[in-house]
């Protein structure tokens, strides 16, 4: 099985008082176990010149319960060097949060199917700010993906 | 203003063509390359039960200043070593009793994901009027055996 590591440190020595160090780190495991989670989507490295709303793991396929509430983590780094140019991070439609140049997310990911019929069942959206030009990578580390049959 | 840095490192064996990557983000102002200068510092939060509650929310303590138009980023782990047991974490309303809010698309409530034992996430947050409240809800957890969060927020 594979072993995939995620390792955080924050730190500031001038946010409070004395210094501030957080470090932590966890090994990416399959639901419920110890087995480590196996698949990835690759670190996909984007380019985009339009600030629509995209879905970030297009292959994913929407209304697919096969791997609801399975194990999944996202990393999206929006990489422009321009700190007024952010991305908008929505799943189906309803806002996260914005990442601004050089920021970077890390979360997990139920792909979790709503109630409503219309919706587009947890997909992970971005938008960015600007259409003259933003560079990004995300990867999806996951248990499973379904991918589409071809048309 | 401050200096915050966040480094994450990733490396797995995943892939025979290698996956490792390291990327450190300074927590800047919205727009800004001012640093964030207030935090809530590392809170610790013991759910001895398993109902949907809010974990922060929008407009209120702390996010009352936090907008879309401002910057603020959210730590949260699950500092359990049980890989079976799990926080599921979420955005919307809680509806505060053992049964979650519906996850539907009225900008009620929609799940982000698990944090299992270990489990540590970070992301952005502009704690929006409609969905700006971060949930959590424990899989298993009662006053003997509660499941531990540790949670520290940066905004400005």
């Amino acid at each position: 099985m594979a072993v995939t590591t995620a390792a955080l440190t924050i730190s500031s020595s001038d946010l409070v008082g004395d210094a501030l160090s957080l470090t932590t780190s966890n090994t990416l495991n399959k639901v419920g176990s110890t087995v480590g989670i196996d698949q990835t989507t690759g670190m996909s490295v984007v380019y985009l010149t339009a600030t629509t709303n995209i879905d970030v793991f297009p292959t994913l396929i929407e209304g697919s319960l096969a791997f609801q509430d399975k194990a999944s983590w996202v990393y999206i780094c929006n990489k422009s060097t321009d700190a007024t140019e952010f991305a908008t991070i929505t799943i189906s439609g309803n806002v996260i949060g914005r990442l601004y140049g050089g920021d970077f997310l890390w979360m997990p990911w139920s792909q979790s199917e709503d109630s409503a019929a219309e919706n587009l069942h947890g997909d992970i959206e971005l938008a960015p700010s600007v259409a003259t030009g933003m560079w990004f990578d995300w990867i999806c580390v996951n248990e499973g993906t379904e991918y589409p049959d071809a048309a | 203003m401050a200096t915050i840095n966040a480094t994450m490192s990733l490396s797995s064996d995943i892939s025979e063509y290698g996956l490792s990557f390291s990327k450190t983000m300074q927590m800047n102002k919205a727009g800004s390359v001012d640093g964030l200068e207030l935090t809530t510092g590392l809170a610790r939060r013991s759910i001895t039960n398993t109902n949907h509650v809010d974990l922060l929310t929008a407009g209120a303590g702390i996010a009352v200043d936090v907008t879309a138009s401002k910057s603020a980023k959210v730590y949260i782990k699950n500092v359990g070593t049980d890989a079976t047991t799990y926080i599921n974490v979420g955005f919307g309303n809680a509806s505060t009793s053992g049964t979650a809010t519906v996850n539907d698309n009225d900008a009620t409530f929609f799940e982000l994901g698990r944090l299992y034992g270990g489990n540590w996430m970070l992301i952005p947050w502009i704690a929006t009027s409609t969905t700006g409240d971060i949930t959590i809800q424990a899989s298993v957890a009662t006053t003997a055996a509660p499941q531990n969060i540790e949670y520290m927020v940066f905004f400005e």
